[in-house]
Order: C-alpha cells, then sequence, then structure tokens
C-alpha cells in the first residue's frame, strides 16, 4: 500500500518530523475509467495535486471494503474510490453491486469513528482527464484542510511493542 | 405458553421419523442451554422461556447436525427469520427443517419453513430494533467522529478473538472466515489495536443486509462489546437505502449481491 | 494480625500502586467484572466472578516475540524484552492462584520461556478466600479449596461476617507485600470467616479412568453436540495455554507474534493439505477433556483443572466441564473400567 512512498516509515508516520505534512491519499480506481482518466489527465499535461497513490483494479466491483481499511491501517490519510459512471462498467454493473457496498460501508466507517471527510467517491469516465485532475485537487484541499489521520484512531496500525 | 404441547410435539416428531433431533433448551442451575434431544422420552427436558436467546439456527452448520436432518428447531421469529434467509441463500433445503415456533407467550405449533415465512409475514412483518439499541446509536451519532473512535477503541480492546460472536450467529456459515486467510493476511490476528478494529468491523459488514438483529452475537461475547450497536446500525441503514426486509421472503435476492438502477448515489462525486 | 476493612480494598490497592507495583483486581467494567490494573476511581467486584483469568498478566492474549527490520536486502533483527513490571494479583480467585502451578509447569516443561518467567517472577499473588460460590464452581473436586493458598504468596481471608479482610503473608514475596502496605494495614484482631461450601462433584481419577478407555466412545457425540467451535472457554481459562504463531510483515519490519489459540477451533488441527485429524466438534471437545483430565495428570501429576468454572458461565451454547465430568463419571459407574 505504501509503494510510492519513499520513506521506509510511511506507515507509521515516523518520517512527520522530517517533512511538513502533506496529505497522503490512496485511490482505488478501476483500469477501464478512472484509470484511464487519469491517464488522459497525464497524457494531457494537466496539472494536478501530487498527494495521491493509484491502485488500479479490474473493476469497482473488485474494491473490497478491506482495502479501504487497509490503507487507512498503512498510513493514508483519506481514501478515494473510483470507476465508470453508471451503465458504463465493462463488466455491465460491478459498479452498480459496489455503489451498494460503499452505501452502508461509509455509514460504518463513519459510526466507527473515520471522518466521513476521509472517503470519497466518484465516477471518472474515460475521457474526463479534466474531472480526474479537478477531482483530486479538490480531495488533495479537502483533506490538507481535515488535517492528518488521527495515528490513535482505532484503524490505524501502531507500532508493535 | 403451552409447554406440554411442545413437548408432545417435539416427543411425536422423533417417534413417528418426522425428526432425526430436536433441539431446544433446557434448564441447568438455573440458566437456560440448549439441549439435543435424540429420543422421544427425552423430551420432558425441554423449557422454553425469553431468557432462551440463543439462536439454535446456528447449529445447522455443523456436519453432525445436518446428518440428522430432517432436524426440528425451538425457534422464536428472530430465529425463523434466520431459516427463511439461510433458505433464501440457499443454505437450507425446504425440507431440512421443521420448526417449533414460539413467539410472544405463545406456541404456534410444528410448522414448516414455508408455514414459519407465512407466519413472520402475517403476525411478525414488523419486528423492530431493540430501542435501547436505537437509542444507543443516535446517541453515538451525535458524537464527534473522534469520540466515536475512542468509544470503539475502548470496546475493541477487549475483544481476544475468541470468535464466539462468529459461530453463535447463522449467518457466518463460510468454511473460513476471512478473518483466518493469510495469503494475503488482510487482518491482523493480534488481539489488538488495528487487527481488532478490522474484525469486528468486518465481521459487522459482512451481516450488512443479513443481519437479522436476533442478538446472538453479543448475547455470545464473554467481554460484553456491544456488537449489536454495529448490526443494527447496518440493518437500519440496508432497511432505509434498499428496503432490506432479511428473512422474510425465501426468495429474496441478498441486498449485498443485488442492485436497483435508482440506488442513491447522492455521495458519489 | 494484619487486618483491613473491607470497604478500604481499594485503599490498599492504592498503596500498593503508590509502592510500585502494577495492582491487578477485579473491577467493575461496563456490565462485566474483569481483572484490571487498578486505576483510581475504579470499582472493586469480589462477589463476581470475572470473565478473565488471571493469565492474561502473565501469558497475555498477544504478544510480540521476536521482530526484525528490512531495509531491501538488509535484514536487522531487534531485541524483544517486554517489560515485566512488578505485579501482584490482588484479591483473585484461590482457583487462579492454583492454575499457576499448570502454567509454570508447562511454560518449563522442554523450554524455558523467558517471557513468561520474567512475568512470573516479578508477580505476588494473593488470592481472596472464597466466601460464596456459584452452580458452575467445582475446585474442591479437582483438588482445589475455596480457601486453598496453592500459588499463594499471601492470603486474604474475610472476616468478622465479611466487614474486614485479614492479609496473611505465606511467602517472602507476600512478606514485601505486606511491608509496601504499610498503613494500610492495621494490626489487630479479627475472625475468619468460613469459606463456601463447595461440595466435591465428581472424582476425577475415576474420569482418568474413563477417559484412558473410552476415546472412541459414543458419549463424545452426546456432549458435544451443543459446542460451537469458538475460543470463548480456551481464552477464559486459567490453565489454557496453547498459543499459535503469526509472522506479521511489511516491507520494512516485520514481527512474530504468539496468540491464544484453542483446541476448539477447526483450524486448530487442520493441514495445509486439507486433511484434519479432529474432523468434527466431538474430536476438538474430546480433546479438551482429554488434555485437563487425562494428558496433563499423566505428564505432570497435575489435573489441568482447577473448577473454576468459568467455562461454563461463558460458554454461548452452555457447554460446561462440570457437566461433563459428572456425565463421564456416571458412564463409569455403569461400566466401570478394566483393572490394568
Ligand atoms: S450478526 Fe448477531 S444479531 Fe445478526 S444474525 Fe448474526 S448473531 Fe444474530
Ligand atoms: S465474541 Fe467478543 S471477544 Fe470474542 S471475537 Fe467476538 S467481539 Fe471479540
Ligand atoms: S476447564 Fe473450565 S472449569 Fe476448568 S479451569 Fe478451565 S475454565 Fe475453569
Ligand atoms: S469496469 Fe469500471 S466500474 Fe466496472
Amino acid at each position: 500500500m505504501t509503494q510510492t512512498s519513499t520513506k521506509p516509515d510511511a506507515a507509521t508516520g515516523a518520517d512527520a518530523a522530517a517533512q511538513p505534512w502533506s496529505p497522503r491519499i490512496v485511490a482505488f480506481v478501476c483500469n477501464w475509467c478512472t484509470y484511464a482518466g487519469a491517464d488522459l489527465a497525464g497524457t494531457s499535461r494537466l496539472q494536478y495535486a501530487p498527494n495521491v497513490r493509484i491502485i488500479k483494479l479490474p473493476c469497482t466491483g473488485r474494491i473490497d471494503p478491506l482495502f479501504i481499511l487497509k490503507a487507512f491501517e498503512q498510513g493514508a490519510d483519506a481514501v478515494l474510490v473510483s470507476g465508470c459512471h453508471p451503465g458504463d462498467c465493462h463488466y455491465t454493473a460491478g459498479n452498480y453491486h459496489a455503489r451498494r457496498r460503499w452505501g452502508l460501508f461509509r455509514r460504518l466507517m463513519e459510526f466507527t469513528g473515520i471522518d466521513a471527510k476521509r472517503l470519497f467517491f466518484s465516477w471518472v469516465s474515460a475521457a474526463e482527464g479534466q474531472k480526474f485532475a479537478d477531482l483530486i485537487n479538490a480531495v488533495t484541499d479537502e483533506v490538507r484542510q481535515a488535517g492528518p489521520f488521527d495515528p490513535t484512531n482505532p484503524a490505524r496500525k501502531r507500532p508493535w511493542t | 405458553m403451552d409447554l406440554a404441547k411442545l413437548r408432545q410435539d417435539a416427543a411425536a416428531l422423533l417417534a413417528d421419523g418426522r425428526a432425526g433431533l430436536v433441539i431446544g433448551f433446557r434448564e441447568r442451575a438455573g440458566a437456560c442451554v440448549p439441549a439435543f434431544v435424540t429420543d422421544a422420552d427425552q423430551a420432558d427436558a425441554l423449557v422454553y422461556d425469553d431468557t432462551c436467546i440463543a439462536n439454535l439456527a446456528a447449529y445447522l452448520r455443523k456436519p453432525e447436525i445436518r446428518q440428522r436432518r430432517p432436524v426440528a428447531l425451538v425457534a422464536r421469529p428472530h430465529v425463523m427469520r434466520s431459516l427463511i434467509l439461510l433458505k433464501a441463500e440457499h443454505q437450507l433445503q425446504g425440507d431440512d427443517v421443521l420448526v417449533l415456533a414460539v413467539g410472544d407467550d405463545t406456541y404456534h405449533g410444528v410448522l414448516t419453513l414455508a408455514e414459519a415465512e407465512r407466519l413472520l409475514n402475517e403476525t411478525y412483518a414488523d419486528l423492530a430494533t431493540d430501542a435501547q439499541v436505537l437509542a444507543e446509536i443516535e446517541r453515538l451519532e451525535q458524537m464527534s467522529p473522534e469520540e466515536r473512535a475512542r468509544f470503539w477503541s475502548e470496546q475493541f480492546a477487549k475483544c481476544t478473538r475468541c470468535y464466539a460472536c462468529r459461530a453463535a450467529c447463522p449467518m457466518c456459515y463460510c468454511e473460513r472466515c476471512i478473518v483466518e486467510k493469510n495469503v494475503p493476511q488482510w487482518i491482523s490476528t493480534a488481539a489488538a489495536g488495528h487487527g481488532n478494529y478490522a474484525w469486528n468491523v468486518i465481521r459487522a459488514f459482512h451481516l450488512a443486509g443479513r443481519c437479522i438483529e436476533c442478538g446472538a452475537c453479543e448475547a455470545a461475547c464473554p467481554q460484553g462489546i456491544p456488537l449489536m450497536l454495529l448490526n443494527a446500525l447496518l440493518a437500519r441503514e440496508a432497511r432505509d437505502q434498499f428496503d432490506a426486509r432479511p428473512g422474510y421472503d425465501a426468495e429474496a435476492e441478498p441486498v449485498v449481491g443485488s442492485w436497483n438502477k435508482d440506488d442513491d448515489e447522492g455521495f458519489i462525486r | 494480625m494484619k487486618i483491613l476493612d473491607a470497604s478500604k480494598l481499594s485503599d490498599l490497592a492504592d498503596t500498593l500502586a503508590g509502592a510500585g507495583y502494577r495492582v491487578v483486581v477485579p473491577v467493575q467494567d461496563g456490565d462485566r467484572v474483569r481483572y484490571a490494573e487498578w486505576s483510581p476511581g475504579a470499582t472493586i467486584r469480589t462477589d463476581a466472578f470475572p470473565v478473565n483469568s488471571a493469565k492474561d498478566f502473565l501469558f497475555p492474549r498477544s504478544e510480540v516475540i521476536d521482530r526484525y527490520q528490512l531495509d531491501g536486502d538488509d535484514f536487522t533483527p531487534l531485541e524483544v524484552r517486554p517489560p515485566a513490571p512488578r505485579t501482584v494479583l490482588l484479591a483473585v480467585r484461590p482457583c487462579d492462584a492454583a492454575s499457576l502451578a499448570m502454567l509454570d509447569t508447562i511454560f518449563n516443561w522442554d523450554y524455558e520461556d523467558d517471557l513468561y518467567n520474567a512475568r512470573r517472577a516479578a508477580t505476588t499473588v494473593v488470592p481472596l478466600v472464597c466466601t460464596r460460590a456459584d452452580a458452575q464452581c467445582f475446585c474442591t473436586s479437582v483438588g482445589g479449596a475455596p480457601d486453598s493458598s496453592a500459588g499463594a504468596d499471601a492470603l486474604l481471608h474475610p472476616a468478622d461476617g465479611g466487614s474486614r479482610l485479614i492479609l496473611e503473608p505465606l511467602t517472602d514475596k507476600g512478606k514485601a507485600l505486606v511491608e509496601a502496605a504499610g498503613g494500610a494495614l492495621a494490626d489487630g484482631k479479627a475472625a475468619p470467616d468460613a469459606p463456601a461450601d463447595v461440595p466435591a462433584r465428581f472424582d476425577p481419577d475415576k474420569v482418568r479412568a474413563w477417559l484412558a478407555d473410552n476415546f472412541e466412545a459414543d458419549l463424545w457425540d452426546l456432549l458435544s453436540y451443543a459446542c460451537l467451535g469458538c475460543g470463548a472457554c480456551a481464552y477464559a481459562c486459567p490453565t489454557c495455554h496453547c498459543f499459535d504463531m503469526q509472522d506479521e510483515a511489511t516491507r520494512t519490519e516485520s514481527v512474530r507474534l504468539r496468540n491464544w489459540d484453542s483446541c476448539g477451533f477447526a483450524l486448530f488441527t487442520k493441514h495445509a493439505g486439507g486433511h484434519n485429524p479432529r474432523p468434527d466438534q466431538a474430536a476438538r471437545w474430546r480433546n479438551r477433556v482429554m488434555h485437563k483430565f487425562s494428558y496433563i495428570p499423566e505428564r505432570f501429576d497435575l489435573v489441568g483443572c482447577t473448577g473454576c468454572g468459568r467455562c461454563a458461565r461463558l460458554c454461548p451454547a452452555g457447554m460446561a466441564m462440570l457437566e461433563a465430568c459428572t456425565r463421564i463419571e456416571e458412564e463409569a459407574r455403569k461400566a466401570p473400567a478394566h483393572e490394568s
């Protein structure tokens, strides 16, 4: 989960003292739409915040809630989940299934103490490079407002004792 | 409640071979514990009162119990819902189980699953979430996320990972639970911190839209962790967002696992 | 004679904490009573049975036993030395104190467990004599007693109709504790109350004899129908000591964990290839009984159960060691074991 971080102790935030804090956001995206949208943003040379680590999956239907937990556990300040617009899923209904799961899971997250401000969901198509760039900028701004994820939150892994 | 009739029915089911096993309750040292009756002449040991809260449908996952099918179960309305839901999830055939139906101080007699489904819909169609549980959920919802995190942090810290909650739940029938999968290891095995958080959250989530709110998990937890808050929250959301009524329709599709074009997406950008 | 007011037990806890002890006492926690580290303001409850056992403080449910740092191909073992604070197990049950004989033996059997031994050496055990027992208590059937001093460094006796406590030191550790308690104890006289009446319910030797001949008995099926295969009994049991080792690693760090495990779980004996030599709950529950009443007595001349009754109080399915043993003894009476 922390493959793009440069410091060994990314998970425990031990590098926090070294540099000023900047949001660490994990994005789980589907291969066919949002990832392609991100690609388009890149090839179009659109500028967007460098705070998102993208993890590509075949479809939003493959995004298990455990992934979200794992991201918060291992050091994410926020999680973004994104895929094809309704009707556009390359496996017909993966995103419809995912939408239901998210509708329930985000409530459970909020209820157990993960602020809804740290969980983002979006539809970004392959043609929406601009939407992707805008989204990442907006999400990064909002997470910056929210501040670092509380290291004492029960979802976060703490150093072993 | 006509306990004599329940005992008589249980004995008759065993005597004439309509059931290979009757699972009910007996009294032991002032407490109500599950009873497994194989002979008609032991049926007089059966008792029932509202302290008998174990969900006996959980036993249907044990191979040694299944071997004795058809099994007759003493079941209150919540337990009947478990049975209907197990059937909807293809874990039971209609003739695997007979129900010795109890509810609201009444003994309803021996029912097939289809008859239990009818009884539920006619007489027990509105089994509401426990008012105290709802009030506690609302109290927590008033808190800040930080306060809620602290609340759950204290609760989950007690968890020893004994998995009694899972064992007591009739809907936790996976042959190998996600918490025991270690390639890769999704949920830390240490009975502490993030592992306990992930375990309790995922246990509840795997029951989203499936929990019939019998309360057996919370009653089973030796540590007194208020698991029903998690289950009831998800039951409420499944009901409000997707009209979920698990356990009332043996033909129903699972709530998570089906979808509707018009499902809410106000939270999606 | 050292005495204190029964209502002043929390003052004693305070004083000992002030003297540098980690004080473990039964306290109210939500709707449960559990052994926990004393903190001022907590309510001590000696009248209800705690849901955990004293073993939690000597053999914690999860602990790191090994640790490495990884940096690319560089691998650095890190030292693991968990703290072993000076601890007093205060007002625990005599059956908890008795269980330490079992744990001491097992953790020094063929391997000397430094982590356990360090904590054990730093622990002073001060049980409180039981003046009340419940229907699940059966210490007297397994060689214990409500006023047993087995495993104790000092003993607390209720006295004068429950209004006072007598603290009687038995070992050097116990004497050191009395000294540390200082002014929290007074010199005086009090009349000890009668211990609880716990009738013996079965004879463990008879149970053992039956077990020797009845590995394959049909009774096991009947006895274990109710068992749901969780770990509630083993985790509450003061003598259960099985653990599982798990490695948990990230790219930069790896720990080896020792977690409690239970023979009640189907996975406990499941082989990688899929075969399970204990294929059903009857085989697993038989192991629980066999281990406590046959294998341990055979190996160590101890009974592996202290009769605390926790397993029965906490089992969500109503399984009970006492009931199983009385049932087995009944069976033994029906068909006496062969003389050998
Ligand atoms: S989660 Fe708990 S309340 Fe829901 S069905 Fe399972 S045991 Fe019953
Ligand atoms: S029953 Fe309670 S202590 Fe056991 S695993 Fe479930 S939540 Fe944890
Ligand atoms: S087997 Fe049961 S009664 Fe015996 S020591 Fe363990 S928890 Fe106590
Ligand atoms: S392929 Fe993009 S959501 Fe299914």
